[in-house]
């Protein structure tokens, strides 16, 4: 096993309100699978990343456990196990995130200097964490030609930003590799390109966690899939019986969203997460909402008292 | 309006051509010139004193009978040197007090700033004319008054630079690696500033000049021997009552010559940097 997620809360303290991002949750990610985190804006699902890379503000207070390698013994060359959570900013700075974990950011091309080029960017981050690969070889990896890394990172194209920033997420050769909504802004056969790729990480044995909105585009390479609503995980779930027979009332809107499915939105609005309602914070929303549902269901592959 | 006006007037290429041939003609006037003249700057000829232009006299002569035009070009070339040399002095000055306070932020950034808005408060001139009046008239005099006057504005543009680039991806990512503050510095914020603070020494160099034949008109800059544009200047205007327009005219235009252009390629950089008029160039 390669993570285990266990009881992770992350609460955002701001004037006068608590965010309550991430609720209890809890999963498994295992070596060649690929887990999709998928939700609305704003569930909380970038959160929990950042949460496991240690990248979240000052202001914001991490409980529960989140384990790399939780099976690992001190001998294995990956590294002993570690809870990410506790972990201190120096161990996951020069040990963890580049070497253990990989991520492939949101908006790619924001995370390169303007001022250098892309094979500058690769040939720092390889040298930096000790590797012997040369640019060009990591480049052509990430599925790019060895004239694009000669550009600055305004002349790069969507897709190869996107690629620039893969190469750089694999440059330590990470056996884990998070993808924070890599598909923003990217157009249908780039999404296509890019679930590809990850496909491809994930079939060499690395765990994959891929955190979207775009369900088409987890249908394309997730194994399991877990639903956030408001911070909290509402079904975790097999990839194949969750696109064929979701469970939770709203992985079930989310799918009927779908403009090829119904193309029916869920109606409503996600609550604040300042303001969360009691209970079920999903029951607002929900067709099947009774009175039973001020009570909070527990998960159980899915968190609802009607299924 | 405005806005249509300067993109009407922005006609590439052609202003910044001028410009830059009016320095090149007056930086090589001023580097080889001296190297090369017949006649001594410094020589009193009183038998040739307040001479019109003429042909053996361009500029004609001021009146103790020294040539105006060869005393100008000495004077060109110690202006453009104080100017200059202000000007990156100020420049690394404020640069290196906007870094701190850009990077340090919290209490460092409040209390640096407040000192910029209190040597902004001061009017610019009479504390240059404080400064310079501590020191025997000097370069070195001048180059301190014009640095401790204009550092201000390198600050304030690094610092809100740096804030802007402390809060981009690709430095969390950085720091997230393990970076340290110093190579944040070296490694992103330096090279992202490196045209702000080129724009802003090349802006500050006409501001300098001024300032130096400012100070040297009101006889506190430069030494009163020294042949410097603000020096001739204060020296024509006893003759301009006399009639003697060129011993103050010749000085003046080269102050404006050289400064005018300087901003004109200024200005020329600055509408190149504007990614709104970039995309037009390229287009």
């Amino acid at each position: 096993m390669k993570l285990r997620v266990d009881g992770l809360t992350v609460r955002f303290r701001i004037p006068g309100a608590t965010v309550h991002a991430v609720t209890d949750a809890s999963f498994e990610l295992s070596e060649g699978r690929c887990l999709a985190l998928v939700g609305e804006s704003g569930c909380g699902k970038s959160v929990m990343a950042h949460a496991l890379l240690g990248l979240l503000p000052a202001n914001a207070t991490v409980t529960g456990h989140a384990w790399l390698d939780p099976t690992a013994t001190r001998t294995d060359s990956s590294g002993e196990a570690l809870d990410l959570i506790t972990a201190p900013e120096k161990t996951l700075a020069r040990q963890v995130r580049g070497r253990r974990i990989g991520l492939i950011p949101q908006s790619p091309a924001a995370h390169l200097t303007p001022v250098r080029t892309a094979r500058a960017h690769l040939a720092e981050t390889l040298r930096e964490l000790g590797r012997t690969e040369t640019p060009d070889a990591l480049a052509a990896r990430a599925g790019l030609r060895p004239e694009d890394l000669d550009r600055y990172p305004h002349q790069l194209s969507g897709g190869m930003a996107q690629r620039v920033a893969n190469a750089l997420a694999l440059a330590g050769d990470p056996p884990l590799i998070i993808a924070d909504e890599p598909t923003t802004g990217l157009d249908r056969p780039l999404v296509d390109a890019t679930m590809t790729e990850l496909r491809r990480l994930r079939d060499e044995g690395r765990a994959v966690l891929l955190i979207t909105h775009d369900l088409r585009a987890a249908e394309q390479v997730a194994d399991e899939v877990a639903v956030m609503y408001a911070g909290r995980i509402v079904e975790l779930a097999e990839a194949e019986s969750f696109f064929t027979r979701p469970r939770h009332p709203y992985a079930r809107g989310l799918l009927d969203a779908l403009p090829t499915r119904a193309f029916k939105p869920v109606p409503g609005r996600p609550p604040e997460l300042t303001r969360l309602p009691a209970g079920c914070a999903f029951q607002p929303r929900c067709p099947l909402a009774t009175p039973l549902c001020d009570e909070q269901p527990k998960l159980n592959g899915v968190a609802c008292h009607h299924v | 309006m405005a806005a249509v006006e300067a993109t009407a007037g922005r006609r590439p290429g052609r202003r910044p051509v001028l410009a830059v041939a009016t320095l090149a003609v007056l930086v090589l006037a001023a580097l080889v010139v001296p190297l090369v003249a017949q006649l001594d700057q410094q020589l009193v000829d009183l038998r040739s004193a307040g001479l019109p232009p003429s042909l053996a006299h361009p500029f004609g002569t001021d009146e103790v009978g020294r040539d105006v035009l060869l005393r100008s070009i000495y004077g060109l070339r110690v202006s453009m040197l104080v100017g200059l040399v202000a000007a990156v002095v100020s420049v690394v000055i404020g640069g290196l007090v906007g870094l701190v306070a850009g990077t340090l932020g919290g209490l460092v950034d409040r209390l640096l700033m407040r000192v910029v808005d209190g040597f902004n408060s001061l009017p610019h001139l009479l504390f240059g004319v404080f400064i310079v009046a501590m020191f025997a008239p000097s370069p070195t005099a001048v180059v301190v008054a014009v640095a401790v006057t204009h550092w201000t504005t390198a600050a304030r543009i690094v610092r809100s630079e740096v804030l802007s680039l402390r809060g981009r991806p690709f430095v969390d990512a950085a720091i997230s690696g393990g970076s340290t503050r110093a190579r944040v510095i070296r490694r992103h914020f330096l090279p992202n500033l490196a045209p702000h603070l080129l724009l802003a020494t090349v802006l500050m160099i006409p501001h300098a000049i001024w300032h130096e034949t400012a100070l040297s008109f009101l006889g506190l800059g430069l030494p009163p021997h020294m042949a410097s544009l603000g020096n001739m200047i204060n020296d024509g205007q006893r003759s301009l009552l006399a009639g003697d327009w060129w011993s103050s005219l010749f000085p003046g235009l080269l102050i404006l010559l050289p400064t005018l252009a300087l901003s004109a390629l200024a200005q020329h950089v600055r509408d190149r940097a504007n990614p709104r008029w970039r995309s037009e160039l390229v287009l």
